[in-house]
């Protein structure tokens, strides 16, 4: 990943009255990823994007958006944000255009071409010059990702940007918020409750939990953890193949079914078990390693701990 | 200062997109067309024919009136002593009783008291309304300060009352005038002041009693905007500002009494008593005193209400 740190949070923490909610938060995002935000209900997540777009003030510590502070250069860090924090409520007597006409005047240089360009981008051309209380909540997720996005932003902070979106909705957002992050090189931050959902878009992923990190790695290490695996091969004779699996594995345990044994190896050692349970003469049909997903994960890095 | 200016419209473009303004503009419209009827009662008729004749009848007749009350009911004495000597003061220069739409637009100023209330409702939905709907998320994490926003929205709302102040003032002249006629509305007013009867232009009165108007407009606006920004729900603010604001003049007959009572906002915000032929409510009281005192009030809500809003977290 190109160094390229866009936002940066040091030791941000914020207490309501004696409380502290946000004990000291630190990461760096960077842009060209697409950042995701996990966490239960309560841990913390709106209060820290609310921190992040200047909603919220900082009990202490830093948060500098292309290296402007937002509590002291607050006019220059948010220029470069675009955001929806929680739902996208817009203005619900104003028609989506009369929407974005009234954001696009807050900042400098959007044209009335770039609002179409926008309009045209999250596929809202047919109904944009209606009132946005006639609109499902999908087309309101529509509205508010392209008043994000009119002035071309450099952070895009997204709170739950799949709620309300069908399917077929969702994939066409994940694709366009990949791309953004690909191709403009922007910083994409989400949060959302839906794991599978986060799997599938974000590069890195943070956990908090009552507002600790408890967790920050790569999407792709989260999901298969560091190295061993859990992987079972469907045989013909499993007896047979548990012998000559015991071979290579010094210890641990063997799992044997009906058609099937399983085991937890390293990643370097399938080919080589693969290798000799053939020679033995026993017949393979599948090796699946089990990978985790992040659901699995995510319940066993929070303790699996209910929502109060 | 371009960034201003697009502010500005945004707030107009949300108050005149709202179908409850135009309510409120129609509202204020149907009252007058109604008002205007109801004054007929009031206002003198024209007289016509010998009208010194008749006047000088009239106030042998008043003469005999105040004879008979004089003991009992100080109130017609004072009324019939002053319709006395202003019916002498038109006999004497030649002045005519006519009924004008003149007499209406000056009573047409009494309907400041509804535009307040018009004002209140969009300056209460204007920051609380943000808040109960959410948007106030929205219009925060812009490159705008939250004192700019504020501002821009204290413009927008003072821009309306006076939108509001002149559809008063046209629709006024334009019933009142069909209602009343448009001839003789140039004839000067005359009005018992102090002892002696004075005659005033009529539109010089009325300008200034609008211009009051204004006056009492920003302060309650301000006010509401106070009340919009602490409570953060525009219902609650609208009730509570509207509630505030016309038990003012009932809190105001209770303590007048007590001096201190004109140091009270409500003391103050109907500057239109200091015009001819009015008392003020609490003795002692000028007209100089009142802005004075208005100004305090407007600088302690102002500064109360950037301060509020400027440091509030927002978790709506």
């Amino acid at each position: 990943m190109e160094n390229n740190v866009l936002v940066s949070l040091k030791d941000v923490k914020k207490s309501v009255g004696s409380k502290e909610i946000i004990k000291g938060l630190s990461f760096d995002i960077h842009g060209g990823e697409v950042f995701g935000f996990l966490g239960p209900n309560g841990a913390g997540k709106t209060t820290t994007i609310r921190m992040m777009v200047g909603l919220m003030s900082l009990s202490s510590g830093e948060i500098t958006i292309k290296g402007k502070n937002i509590k002291t250069q607050y006019k220059e860090a948010i220029a470069n944000v675009g955001a929806i924090v929680e739902n996208p409520e817009m203005y619900k007597f104003l028609t989506g255009y009369q929407n974005l006409l009234h954001f696009s005047r807050m900042v400098k240089g959007v044209s009335k071409q770039r609002i179409k360009e926008v309009v045209a981008l999250v596929g809202l051309t047919d109904r944009i010059h209606e009132k946005v209380k006639r609109y499902s909540l999908g087309m309101r997720q529509r509205l508010g990702i392209a008043q994000a996005l009119l002035h071309s932003p450099s952070v895009l902070i997204l709170d739950e940007p799949t709620n309300g979106l069908d399917p077929a909705g969702i994939r066409e957002i994940r694709e366009y918020l990949r791309d953004l992050a690909r191709k403009e090189g922007i910083a994409v931050i989400v949060s959302s409750h839906l794991l599978s959902e986060m799997e599938l878009m974000c590069d890195r992923i943070a956990i908090i939990q009552k507002g600790e990190l408890i967790g920050l790695q790569a999407t792709r290490e989260f999901v298969q953890g560091a190295g061993t695996k859990k992987v079972r091969f469907v045989v013909d004779q499993p007896q047979a193949a548990e012998k000559a699996a015991r071979h290579h594995l010094k210890e641990g345990e063997i799992g044997t079914g009906d058609d099937y044994i399983e085991m937890i190896v390293e990643r370097e050692d399938i080919p080589e078990i693969t290798a000799t349970l053939v020679v033995e003469g026993v017949r393979i049909y599948s090796i699946v390693a089990e990978t985790q997903t992040l659901e699995e994960k995510f319940l066993e890095v929070t303790g699996g701990e209910s929502v109060v | 200062m371009s960034n201003f200016w697009g502010l500005i419209r945004n707030e107009n473009m949300k108050i005149y997109r709202k179908p409850g303004t135009f309510v409120m503009m129609g509202i204020l419209v149907a009252l007058v067309l109604i008002t205007a009827f109801l004054f007929k009662n009031i206002v003198d008729e024209t007289v016509t024919g010998n009208w010194k004749q008749k006047l000088q009848t009239e106030n042998v007749q008043l003469q005999k009136e105040i004879k008979k009350e004089a003991k009992s009911n100080p109130g017609i004495v004072k009324y019939n002593t002053e319709k006395i000597e202003i019916n002498k003061y038109r006999i004497k220069h030649n002045y005519q009783p006519i009924r004008s739409v003149a007499d209406y637009l000056q009573k047409s100023t009494s309907m400041v008291s509804i535009i307040v209330i018009l004002t209140l409702i969009v300056a209460g939905g204007s920051v609380a309304g943000e808040f109960s709907a959410g948007t106030i998320k929205m219009l925060l994490i812009r490159p705008s300060s939250r004192t700019m926003i504020l501002l821009s929205k204290f413009i927008a709302v003072i821009l309306f009352a006076i939108v509001l102040l002149l559809l008063n003032f046209v629709a006024s002249f334009i019933i009142g005038g069909l209602v009343y006629g448009f001839e003789g509305a140039s004839q000067p007013i005359l009005e018992y002041v102090n002892g002696h009867v004075e005659t005033m232009n009529v539109f010089g009165e009325i300008w200034k009693q609008y211009g009051y108007g204004c006056i009492e407009l920003i302060i309650m606006a301000t006010f509401a905007f106070m009340l919009s920004v602490m409570f953060r729900n525009s219902s609650l603010a609208i009730a509570a500002s509207i509630i505030l604001s016309m038990s003012g003049s009932i809190i105001m007959s209770f303590i007048s009494k007590y001096s201190w009572s004109k140091y009270v906002l409500f003391a103050n915000t109907d500057l239109t008593m200091y015009t001819a032929g009015r008392t003020p409510l609490v003795k002692g009281m000028t007209l100089n005193f009142s802005i004075a005192v208005l100004l305090v009030y407007f600088i302690v809500f102002t500064v109360l209400t950037v301060v509020v809003f400027k440091k509030r977290d927002v978790a709506a």
